[in-house]
C-alpha cells in the first residue's frame, strides 16, 4: 500500500482506452435505473423481450444483470390502450375458494396491557368462533385496536393471553396464511402501485402472483392496481386493506373499523363480504364503534368500554334483552288516561303537542284501559328503542370522550307526570 | 369445543428456516424496488460522484505538483466526490428503509406478515446492504477509472498498481456500511428527520469534531470514526497514527454492526 511516490514522476496510467469502461458503466447504470423506473410506474413502453434486446445490443453484461434481478413481470394488463382482461364489478363478492376447512377460534383471556399509567385494556376475556361475523363493539378508546394488536402480535400483553387456534400469533411460521388483519387501511407507502404492495407482502409468505391477480379482482381494484396507492381515495384504500387480508386465503380475519370513510355502496359491499366469509367457516372479527352497522352485519356481539367487557352475547339476544319499548299515546283527556296507566304499574313520559309515551304497557292494554274508563285515545303507537340507543345505554358509563348535554340514558328513563323521576 | 379445534388448528406445513429466510428478503427486495424515489436517488449518488469526481481529476490533473498537505495521492483524489457526496443520498435511502415504514404505519403490517423482528431487520439491512454493495463498487470502480484517466500521464495509476484493486473494492464498501448505519439509526430513532441528522452526526459531524482536538488525540479518537477509517482503507500513503487498512475496515463493519444490533435489541422489545 506505501509504494508509489507519485511526485517522482509520470507513471504509464490508462490512456483513452480507460474511458471506454467509464462510459459503459455510467451508461448502463442510467439505464439500468430508467429501466426500473418504467418498471415501477407499471409503464409498458416494450414489452419485457424488446427491454433485454436492447440492453443486450447495448452491452451484453447488462442485459445479464437485468435478467437475474428479476425479468419485466407487469400486473395483467394495466397500461392504458392493452386490451384489460374482462373482470366483474366491484359489486357482489365472489365466493372464495376455500382450499382449507375450518376456522380456528380466537381466544382473548384476561388480557391486560397498559401504557404507563393509562389501562387500554383491563382484564378482557372472549373468545371468536369460527362460522359467524362477530362484531368487536366499544366506544372511541375503549381498546378495540389495542386488543386487536395485541391479537396480533404487535404489542406485547402486561399479562394474560390472546391466541389463535391454540398458537400465539408470533408462532405461526406463515402467519398471513392463517389470519389475515386490516388494521389501518392508510398503513400504506404513497409511491407504490397496488399491484407492488400486494406483491410485496405476498411474497413474504410465499404467496403467488396468481393469488394476488385473485384479491384485486375480488375487491374491484383490478382496474386501478398499476396506479400509485398515494391517489386512491379512502375507500379504494379500504378495499386495497382487506384485499392484503385476504391475501393468504385465511381460515380467521380480522378487521378494524373497515366500514369508516365508506360510501353507502362500499358498507354494503363490506356487509357482504362479511357474512360471505363467515358463510365459510372463517371466523370473522370486525371491529366498529357504530351499533347500527354491527346489527346489520354481525351476528355475535362482543362489547367493551374502558377495556373491559360489558356484553358477550348474540345479536339477537342483545336486541331483545336491551331494546326497551314503550307506547306513544295521544288522548284528549291526556292526563286521566296518564294516571290510570301509572296506577297500573307502568311509567309514563310527557312527549310534544300534550302525548305521552308509557314505558311498561303493551299498546292492547292501553286500548283496553282506556275503553274500560270510556276515554277517547286518538294515537296509540307502539315504539322500540333503537338498538343504538340500548348500545349508548350499555357503553355511557365508560365512554372516555362525550360531548356535553344530554347523557344517553336521559332519552328512555321516564319521568312521571308529577315530575318523579322513574326508571 | 374438541372439534371445533380439531378442525380449527389444520396447521400447514411448517416451511423449513431457508425458505422463511428467502420469503423475508423476496418481501425486502420488493419494497426496495418498487419505491421510485429510491431509483432517483441512486441516480442523484451516481450524478454526484461523477461529477465531483471529474471537477477534482480535471483540477488535479491540470496541477503538475501534488496539493499543498502531502505527495499526491491519486486513490484517495479518485474516491474525493464518491465518499464526501455520493455516499450521503443512499445514506438517506437507508434510514427512509425504515422510516418510511414507520411513519406510514406499514411497519405493523410488515410484522404482522413476519412476527420475527429479527428477521425483518436482517432481511432489510441484508437488501438494502446487497444493493448498496452494488451501487457501492460500481460508483468506486468508475470513478477510480474516470479519475486516472484524467491523471493519466502525469500522476494516475493502473489497477494492476500493488493495493490499488483492494483500494477501489475497499471504497465500495463505504456505501454499505454508511446505508446500514442510516438503516440502524432509522430502526432506533423511527423518526425521518431524527435518523438522517443522527446518521449524518455520525458520519460527518463526529469526524469534523475529531479534527478539531488537540494533536494526540485527533488520531486517537479520529482513527475509530467512519471517514478516518475509509481513508486509511483508500489511501497509497497510510497515516502512521490511524488504524492499518484491515483494522480500518472492521472499523467500517463494526460501526453498521452496532448499530443494527442496537435497532435489534430494540425493535425487538417495542410495540410497533
Amino acid at each position: 500500500m506505501t509504494i508509489g511516490a507519485t511526485a517522482a514522476g509520470p507513471r504509464p496510467g490508462p490512456g483513452a482506452g480507460a474511458l471506454i469502461p467509464i462510459l459503459v458503466i455510467a451508461v448502463a447504470f442510467a439505464v439500468f435505473c430508467l429501466v426500473n423506473l418504467a418498471r415501477t410506474r407499471q409503464v409498458r413502453y416494450l414489452p419485457k423481450w424488446g427491454w433485454a434486446i436492447i440492453i443486450c445490443l447495448s452491452m451484453p453484461w447488462g442485459g445479464i444483470v437485468y435478467l437475474i434481478l428479476g425479468p419485466v413481470r407487469e400486473a395483467p394488463s394495466l397500461a392504458p390502450g392493452y386490451p384489460a382482461r374482462p373482470q366483474p364489478t366491484a359489486g357482489a363478492p365472489r365466493r372464495f375458494p376455500r382450499h382449507r376447512a375450518g376456522g380456528a377460534d380466537i381466544e382473548v383471556s384476561s388480557l391486560v396491557k397498559r401504557y404507563g399509567e393509562v389501562t387500554a385494556v383491563d382484564g378482557l376475556s372472549f373468545s371468536v368462533r369460527p362460522g359467524h361475523v362477530t362484531g368487536f363493539l366499544g366506544p372511541n378508546g375503549a381498546g378495540k385496536t389495542t386488543t386487536m394488536r395485541v391479537i396480533l402480535g404487535l404489542a406485547a400483553a402486561t399479562s394474560g393471553s390472546a391466541v389463535i387456534g391454540g398458537r400465539r400469533y408470533a408462532e405461526i411460521a406463515r402467519p398471513l396464511r392463517e389470519v389475515g388483519s386490516l388494521l389501518d387501511a392508510q398503513a400504506v407507502h404513497g409511491s407504490r402501485t397496488a399491484w407492488l404492495h400486494l406483491l410485496s407482502i405476498a411474497r413474504s409468505n410465499g404467496i403467488g402472483r396468481d393469488r394476488v391477480t385473485e384479491v384485486l379482482g375480488l375487491t374491484g381494484l383490478d382496474a386501478v392496481a398499476g396506479r400509485r396507492v398515494g391517489g386512491f381515495s379512502l375507500g379504494m384504500k379500504q378495499r386495497l386493506g382487506i384485499a392484503t387480508a385476504l391475501l393468504g386465503d385465511p381460515p380467521v380475519l380480522m378487521f378494524d373499523e373497515p366500514v369508516n370513510g365508506l360510501d353507502p355502496e362500499g358498507v354494503r359491499w363490506i356487509r357482504e363480504l362479511l357474512r360471505a366469509l363467515a358463510a365459510e367457516g372463517r371466523t370473522v372479527l370486525v371491529s366498529s364503534h357504530l351499533m347500527s352497522e354491527m346489527a346489520m352485519a354481525a351476528d355475535q356481539l362482543v362489547i367493551i368500554g374502558r377495556g373491559r367487557l360489558l356484553a358477550d352475547t348474540t345479536t339477537e339476544r342483545f336486541v331483545e334483552s336491551n331494546a326497551r319499548r314503550n307506547v306513544l299515546v295521544a288522548s284528549p283527556r291526556a292526563a286521566d288516561l296518564a294516571n290510570l296507566v301509572t296506577a297500573r304499574g307502568a311509567s309514563v313520559t310527557p312527549e310534544d303537542d300534550g302525548r305521552f309515551a308509557v314505558t311498561g304497557m303493551d299498546s292492547p292494554a292501553i286500548g283496553d284501559l282506556a275503553a274500560e274508563h270510556g276515554i277517547a285515545v286518538h294515537e296509540l303507537v307502539p315504539r322500540h328503542a333503537s338498538l343504538e340507543d340500548a348500545y349508548l345505554d350499555l357503553t355511557s358509563a365508560s365512554t372516555d370522550y362525550r360531548a356535553g348535554g344530554t347523557a344517553p340514558d336521559e332519552r328512555i328513563s321516564s319521568t312521571a307526570p308529577d315530575g318523579t323521576a322513574r326508571r | 369445543m374438541t372439534t371445533r379445534q380439531a378442525t380449527g388448528a389444520t396447521a400447514l406445513p411448517e416451511p423449513p428456516a431457508w425458505q422463511r429466510a428467502a420469503d423475508a428478503l423476496a418481501f425486502e427486495w420488493t419494497k426496495l424496488r418498487s419505491i421510485r424515489s429510491n431509483y432517483w436517488t441512486l441516480l442523484i449518488a451516481a450524478a454526484a460522484s461523477i461529477g465531483i469526481t471529474l471537477i477534482v481529476g480535471h483540477t488535479v490533473g491540470a496541477t503538475s505538483a501534488g496539493p499543498p498537505p502531502g505527495p499526491l495521492d491519486p486513490l484517495v483524489v479518485s474516491f474525493l466526490g464518491y465518499a464526501a457526496y455520493g455516499v450521503l443520498p443512499v445514506t438517506v435511502l437507508g434510514v427512509l428503509a425504515f422510516t418510511s415504514e414507520q411513519s406510514t404505519g406499514l411497519i405493523r403490517t410488515t410484522f404482522t406478515a413476519v412476527p420475527r423482528r429479527w428477521t425483518v431487520l436482517a432481511a432489510k439491512a441484508a437488501v438494502t446492504g446487497a444493493a448498496a454493495v452494488a451501487a457501492g463498487e460500481v460508483l468506486a470502480f468508475a470513478c477510480f477509472f474516470l479519475t486516472q484517466a484524467l491523471l493519466s500521464g502525469k500522476h494516475g495509476v493502473s489497477l494492476a498498481h500493488p493495493g490499488a484493486l483492494g483500494s477501489v473494492l475497499g471504497a465500495g464498501f463505504l456505501m454499505p456500511s454508511c446505508v446500514l448505519v442510516g438503516l440502524g439509526l432509522g430502526a432506533i430513532i423511527r423518526h425521518t428527520a431524527g435518523g438522517i441528522a443522527a446518521a449524518v452526526g455520525v458520519i460527518y459531524l463526529i469526524p469534523l469534531l475529531c479534527l478539531s482536538l488537540p494533536a494526540p488525540w485527533r488520531t486517537d479518537f479520529g482513527r475509530f470514526t467512519l471517514p478516518f477509517a475509509a481513508y486509511q482503507v483508500v489511501t497509497l500513503h497510510l497515516q502512521a497514527a490511524l488504524f492499518s487498512p484491515a483494522v480500518s475496515l472492521a472499523v467500517l463493519i463494526a460501526w453498521p454492526a452496532a448499530i443494527l444490533l442496537i435497532a435489534g435489541l430494540l425493535i425487538a422489545r417495542r410495540d410497533a
